[in-house]
């Protein structure tokens, strides 16, 4: 049952981030559930399966990327990575520290995606200073609303 | 904890040392179709901007014939949808100007049934003379019916159908020596007559001897033509040709606005039948 609610969240976000990106998302300005929930994962689950499926999630967004693949899931991993860290520093259970994190992380994950492409492809990938401006902000409250699901019922 | 933080280190490390490789290594052929496909069709709207080659750059060809296709496919619905609302527009002026002819006793003008048809072979020793088509009397095409061709979005002279076969049509060329068009420039109402000479120009004579005519004038259609509807555009004038003494009138030359050798497709515009028409031989009358 845990296994089939786990699988269920994982393709659930995939199908969430893509219906939000083409029905209701803005260029540079769509929230990114995947990654706050791979923080979010990080946070209560542990290091591990936050980065397995970091890794799941980056390569699905790899596929929809011109270029670089490969990076999208490098980005999820070291996310997943950096807030197992935090959570040995700072208690992730409640919600400010948490989209606190998020927010630094998204913005983090933003320029690291620009630097890769600044190694892979001699070109920064700049996402824009709408989407560093606005995008960490969106992870930050998508990740208050699904940590509050989650201690409310979710998948734990 | 120490065993999970150790577990952790090395998931992070590999997993990394996996996604560097994936982005060091570059894709096979078929991998970077299923990238382009899965790519497609989880965010279409990417593949639609003036960047959208990044994205198919190094597909196999046939994905990427595919999925431009397709965006065209799109494109070309969106048209279609907004020359629908253009059609009922047109359709609603029309019985407008209809009801007002009418109603001022004017002659209603002749319809005309346009037929989208092929160039099926040029002769290279007519090359500015004549072409083929492939719409004949099996298609309602008659002869000295209209003939246009799309430039720049819109339908531009290009000649008049002189031999009708069966499945098979000849254009006369505006650019043929025996070809000859009223028309009238845009500057004024100066009409003249347009003629062509066998070569890529065209040249309008019998304008009035006392006009100022200045190069880069529009050439239209008159309402005078008896084989072409009024005001469908001719060419623009590329040289006044100096004043002859012993002439009466003043002649220009006229850059074509259809360049007849590259169109692929072309409008005859069909009279159906219709009571009416220009003279038996198709030739245009001086105005």
């Amino acid at each position: 049952m845990r296994i089939l609610r786990g699988v269920a969240v994982f393709f659930g976000a995939m199908l969430l981030q893509w219906w939000w990106s083409s029905h209701l998302g803005r260029p540079g300005a769509s929230p990114q559930f995947l990654l706050a929930l791979t923080i979010l994962l990080a946070a209560r689950r542990g290091p591990v399966l936050a980065m397995l499926a970091g890794f799941g999630w980056g390569l699905y967004l790899d596929l929809a990327r011109a270029e670089l693949f490969g990076a999208g899931a490098l980005t999820l991993v070291l996310a997943a990575y950096a807030a197992s860290l935090a959570r040995r520093q700072i208690d992730l259970r409640a919600a400010a520290p948490l989209a606190l994190l998020t927010c630094l992380l998204s913005a983090a994950a933003l320029l690291l995606e620009g630097a890769l492409g600044l190694v892979f492809v001699s070109r920064f990938q700049w996402a824009g200073w709408l989407a560093l401006l606005v995008v960490p902000i969106l992870n930050a409250a998508v990740a208050a609303v699904l940590a509050a699901a989650w201690d409310a019922g979710g998948p734990r | 904890m120490q065993r999970e933080t150790r577990i952790a280190h090395y998931v992070a490390a590999a997993l990394s040392v996996l996604c560097l490789t994936l982005l060091s290594l570059p894709l096979s052929p078929p991998a970077r179709s299923v990238k382009a496909a899965v790519g497609y069709a989880l965010d279409p709207l990417a593949y639609q901007g003036e960047k959208s080659w990044r994205r198919l750059a190094g597909a196999p060809a046939r994905v990427r014939g595919l999925i431009a296709a397709d965006v065209e496919n799109q494109r070309l619905r969106g048209e279609l949808r907004r020359d629908a609302w253009l059609k009922t527009a047109v359709l609603a002026l029309s019985l407008e100007n209809e009801r007002l002819r009418t109603d001022l006793g004017l002659t209603p003008p002749r319809a005309r049934a346009p037929l989208w048809t092929h160039v099926m072979r040029r002769d290279p020793d007519h090359w500015h003379r004549s072409l083929a088509v492939d719409a004949g009397s099996d298609r309602g095409v008659s002869p000295g019916d209209a003939v246009l061709g799309p430039q720049d979005g819109k339908l531009v002279a290009v000649g008049r159908v002189v031999d009708v076969r069966p499945e098979v049509s000849t254009v006369l060329l505006l650019t043929d020596k025996g070809s000859f068009v009223a028309a009238y420039l845009s500057s004024g109402t100066l009409e003249g007559l347009v003629q062509g000479g066998d070569g890529p120009r065209l040249r309008m004579n019998y304008l009035s001897a006392e006009a100022g005519l200045v190069p880069g004038d529009l050439v239209y259609t008159s309402p005078t033509s008896a084989v072409f509807p009024p005001d469908v555009l001719i060419g623009r004038v590329s040289r006044v040709h100096p004043r002859d003494p012993f002439l009466t009138f003043q002649s220009v030359e006229i850059v074509p606005a259809a360049d007849a050798s590259s169109l692929q497709t072309l409008v005859v515009l069909r009279r159906g039948g219709l009571a009416g028409g220009g003279s038996p031989d198709g030739a245009e009358a001086a105005p």
